[in-house]
């Protein structure tokens, strides 16, 4: 048994401790979404001054899609998304999605990533492209089994999934659960904000 | 056949991420951040005893591993230099308490029930534990935690904590001795 290896130290069927520890393990529920979007918020804030901050807020942001970066997009997908909910009109102004730019359409573009290591396509499907599979094929990276693509989304709050070989119906792993579902399949959960309202 | 839906953050390895942020990727921080998110607050919030103070440990944890990462000497063992980083913290952040409260538990329980995941559950004996583990020494309850919650082997523990194997192993040993008398016996009284 792992946790009497682990409770050396103690009596060997010291039933109080045992208990101890194992309630101390339980799990801790974190507002992910919140917590990772201030401590990125944090880590990506500009180094210097109002000017760069400013520039930061008038200048379109392009994106980085080289395969590496590309894995972590999903979870800073994640963190924008829902960060976006839950950290509306920050007090910081640059707390704005690092993932989103202005689309010619003036709206934001979103990237999605997906891990599918032995997939041979992957399709994004959402309210915003009629959930059709053959409107957003993702584009595999060359390494890692990390899909991704861009897409410019109009503000407000999007169910969307991930079409796997064409057949198989996955959530965002790295976005919440949508409450309801569509098509008897669970969808992911997206909410983006209104670039003016930065 | 792998499941395709895996998550991203399994996929890549400390040392890689490391890599890719110390090359200007920083945005691939954030699944470092997921990586240790969630087992690093439970141990704040055991050390701290409140959920706010835990968080903002935490917070500034991962804020400062990332402003100090180029001096991360072993980017495959970042999660225990970032653990190092975090307990540092909470035992500043306790320090502080401590002179300035003085406190037991009782105000916080609340706080450390609902912080747990089954809210409901949150029970007499819940708080026994989290006012047992407040009125242990800080290097006690760190020992504690790191090796039976944390689940790391000594010398692991030596690394994140600065202290010794043998030193270790008497806080762990004093620590269980004490939960076991404060939970078995109703012992009021603290142990500093």
């Amino acid at each position: 048994m792992r946790q009497h290896d682990d409770l050396d130290a103690m009596d060997q069927g010291d039933e109080v401790l045992e208990r101890v520890v194992e309630e101390l393990r339980r799990p801790l529920r974190v507002n992910a979404a919140l917590f990772d979007a201030r401590v990125m918020d944090e880590v990506l804030r500009p180094p210097s001054g109002l000017r760069a901050r400013i520039a930061s807020l008038t200048q379109p942001r392009t994106f980085r899609v080289s395969p590496l970066v590309a894995l972590a997009a999903g979870l800073l997908f994640a963190v924008t998304a829902v960060g976006s909910v839950l950290y509306v009109l920050p007090s910081t102004p640059h707390a704005a999605p690092r993932v989103a730019a202005r689309s010619a359409i003036n709206s934001p573009i979103v990237q999605f990533g997906f891990a599918a290591p032995h997939a041979s396509s992957v399709a994004l499907v959402g309210d915003f492209n009629n959930w059709d599979p053959k409107a957003t094929p993702l584009r595999a990276a060359s390494t890692g089994g990390v899909w991704s693509v861009e897409v410019p989304i109009q503000p407000g709050r999007h169910l969307y999934a991930f079409v796997v070989d064409g057949t198989v119906w996955r959530p965002d792993p790295a976005a919440p659960k949508a409450s309801g579902e569509d098509f008897g399949e669970p969808n992911s959960a997206l909410t983006v904000a209104d670039p003016g309202m930065r | 056949m792998r499941d395709p839906g895996v998550s991203p953050v399994v996929e890549l390895s400390d040392a890689t991420l490391v890599d890719i942020v110390l090359k200007g990727e920083s945005e691939a921080y954030a699944t470092l951040v997921a990586r240790y998110r969630d087992r690093y607050a439970r141990f704040a919030l055991h050390m701290l005893g409140n959920r706010e103070d835990a968080e903002e440990a935490l917070q500034d944890a991962f804020v400062r591993a990332y402003r100090s990462l180029h001096r991360c000497g072993d980017p495959a063992r970042f999660g225990s230099w970032l653990l190092a980083i975090l307990a540092n913290r909470c035992r500043t952040a306790g320090g502080k308490r401590t002179r300035h409260e003085r406190r037991f538990v009782s105000a916080e329980d609340r706080h450390y029930a609902i912080a747990l995941d089954h809210p409901a559950e949150a029970t007499a004996w819940r708080e026994e534990i989290a006012r047992a583990l407040a009125r242990l020494d800080a290097d006690q309850r760190e020992a504690f935690l790191l090796k039976h919650v944390q689940e790391m082997e000594y010398e692991q523990m030596s690394v994140v904590t600065g202290a010794g194997v043998s030193a270790l192993k008497m806080r762990v040993k004093r620590a269980c001795a004490q939960m076991r008398r404060m939970l078995t016996e109703g012992e009021d009284a603290p142990t500093r």
